[in-house]
């Protein structure tokens, strides 16, 4: 035994030994039978033994634990925090939204202001044609022209009208006052479109001129359709043609 | 709990109480062998969790946690001494500790008999060997963990360790054959 550690403390000191063998050493060393030459050589191995069993002191742990669930409570705080900041900025989106629509709508309320466009409205309602006269849907067509700017519902429904008034002179009105805003949203279209749907000589002259005054290009394969088509009106072809040469014309002077 | 946001914090925190806190003795313990006072190793250990917990999402990409923590300690307690200017602060923790216990100077040679002065001498020890020493003496490590704290070879390892068991056994007995001369 005794040889054996002292063989253990050479490789101990050589830094040789194993976990299991220092461990052993340890254990002897702090046992009671450690014989006179080598108790002098047992204090740091008791030392190293008492040194492992240290901790610190509770209030570390407990200070650690305070202060990180501290921290996630702050974390949660900034979560709630989000969670407020988030609807309240729902209900502010909620109001402006309300506001948005409720000024919209108390705009198409407002008697003085949007009077005459409420009247072009109701006159000019499809529903409604059956109850007003050609003549009352023309003045409201030509109401159009009174107001400031033309909204969105007004131009849509000069469109339907040039497009679907039973009256073709409604629809030479309705196409007339669309002339004047050729350059709303979609007016453009709306009248290249409607070439292919009137069978009306005047309103196909009609749009042809307008769509011409306007140099609308877009217009040009509608319009050769038409100067080709031979149960048309030879009016309308050879305006159709002229509109063409007049839109193509000035393409070819600026490529020539 | 109302919140599950909170609920995950709170699982988090309790994985990372897991993984941590088994180890915060060591970390403990490496700190006072830097520092060589108890308050101050208690600071150093509360700074090294904290700074764990804020990283407590990278940890699974390291290979050992508890690597990463002493080495973390390590450097900590290096940087305090650097910036404390080896303020020997081992001297005064020692009085205050013997003083508040309220001894006679007789009784306090014979304190600072083994533990103090074996933690002055390991102390001592340059910082290397100290360290090696510690963690294969008081902790207990393996070879392998010990290469991986201290990015040592194994070789350079064991001779480290025995400069530093044989400078403590010397230290030791000198100090004690002087102790039984006077």
């Amino acid at each position: 035994m005794k040889q054996d550690i002292e063989k253990l403390l050479e490789k101990y000191y050589a830094g040789e030994s194993t976990l299991e063998e220092e461990k052993q050493l340890r254990d002897f060393f702090q046992g009671p039978s450690v014989p006179a030459h080598l108790a002098s050589q047992a204090g740091p191995f008791r030392y190293y033994a008492e040194a492992r069993a240290e901790q610190p002191s509770l209030t570390v742990n407990k200070r650690l634990t305070d202060q990180l669930s501290s921290e996630s409570r702050v974390r949660s705080l900034t979560t709630w925090s989000l969670r407020i900041a988030a609807s309240v900025a729902l209900l502010a989106g909620g109001f402006a939204g309300g506001l948005y629509y409720s000024n919209r709508f108390s705009d198409q309320l407002n008697p003085t202001e949007t009077s005459s466009a409420l009247a072009i409205k109701k006159v000019l309602d499809f529903d409604q044609s059956a109850q007003t006269s050609a003549s009352e849907r023309i003045q409201a067509v030509n109401q159009s022209y009174e107001l400031p700017e033309a909204s969105q519902d007004i131009t849509q429904l000069l469109i339907n009208t040039m497009n679907f008034d039973e009256n073709v002179n409604v629809r030479l009105a309705a196409c007339q006052a669309l002339t004047r805003l050729s350059n709303e949203t979609g007016v453009r279209e709306a009248l290249i479109q409607s070439l292919k749907i009137q069978t009306d000589p005047y309103l196909q002259i009609m749009l042809i001129e307008t769509l011409v005054s306007i140099q609308e290009k877009r217009a040009v394969d509608e319009m050769q359709r038409l100067a080709r088509n031979r149960q048309i009106l030879e009016a309308v072809r050879l305006k159709a043609e002229e509109g063409l040469n007049r839109l193509t014309q000035p393409q070819n002077r600026s490529a020539s | 709990m109302a919140n599950p946001l909170v609920f995950v914090i709170e699982m988090d925190l309790h994985a990372f109480k897991q993984k941590v806190l088994p180890v915060q003795g060591r970390l403990f313990r490496l700190a006072k062998l830097f520092l060589r006072n108890r308050e101050e190793a208690e600071d150093t250990l509360q700074e090294v969790l904290l700074k764990l917990w804020t990283k407590r999402q990278q940890l699974e990409t390291y290979q050992s946690v508890e690597a990463l923590a002493v080495q973390m300690t390590r450097n900590l307690c290096l940087d305090k001494l650097k910036s404390h200017a080896n303020r020997t602060t081992e001297y005064d923790a020692d009085l205050t500790a013997v003083q508040a216990a309220g001894v006679s100077p007789y009784q306090q040679a014979e304190l600072s008999d083994t533990a103090s002065v074996l933690r002055r001498i390991i102390g001592e020890l340059p910082e290397p060997q100290k360290l090696v020493l510690h963690l294969r003496d008081v902790e207990e490590y393996s070879f392998e963990e010990i290469e991986e704290v201290t990015g040592l070879t194994v070789n350079n390892i064991r001779v480290i360790l025995s400069r530093a068991r044989q400078r403590v056994r010397d230290s030791y007995l000198k100090t004690n054959d002087y102790e039984a001369g006077y």
